[in-house]
């Protein structure tokens, strides 16, 4: 029963992950790009680090893991909300995103 | 923690990633502005962080755990520092 989890858990992490990487090579936006991968990977790492640590089922891994879940959660955001400022910006880029729409 | 996950399980999580990785380096060398490059690195270091769990989990032991932690920090770091560096530039 605990196998079973485990290995669903690890099975949903990948598939998240690869759907965000299809995510940033279908789309047609940066903005659309960014939607894509900044919640994907972050849910699809979430479970593989909480399958993981279900899996060793020992106090340093699960601190790790949780202390990692933490960084992510409040880092990705901030990076995808920095690489879209820095995007705006830029003069050639904003005729680039006017001619995909 | 004595159960294994069979084996099957983690060559398809290992296949999904494989393709993840190939699939982000085709729009990292494509990409049309240098923000969709950055955006890919990200998204690399990503599933290098996935790649090494997986591999915990083949493995059957904890003693790479640390390198995720360092991954996710060196990651958003580089991450802030090139999309600053190009805001200053630009604007």
């Amino acid at each position: 029963m605990d196998k079973i989890i485990i290995s669903v858990l690890i099975l949903l992490g990948s598939f998240f992950i690869l759907v965000a990487a299809i995510g940033i090579l279908r789309f047609k936006d940066l903005y659309a790009r960014l939607h894509a991968t900044t919640k994907a990977t972050s849910f699809g790492l979430l479970l593989l680090l909480v399958g993981v640590s279900l899996f060793f089922n020992i106090f340093p891994v699960y601190v790790k893991s949780l202390l990692i879940i933490i960084f992510i959660f409040l880092t990705a955001p901030l990076a995808a909300h920095t690489i879209a400022k820095s995007f705006t910006g830029n003069g050639e880029n904003s005729e680039n995103t006017a001619e995909n729409k | 923690m004595t159960e294994t996950v069979p084996d099957i399980v983690l060559s398809i999580a290992f296949a999904f990633l494989m393709i993840a990785m190939i699939i982000t380096l085709i729009r990292l060398f494509k990409g049309p502005s240098v923000n969709d490059r950055i955006a890919a690195m990200d998204l690399i270091a990503s599933i290098i962080m996935g790649v090494i769990l997986v591999y915990l989990v083949l493995i059957n032991n904890a003693m790479y755990f640390d390198v995720p932690v360092i991954i996710s920090l060196i990651s958003f770091i580089g991450t802030i520092a090139v999309s600053t560096y190009l805001k200053q530039k630009n604007g």
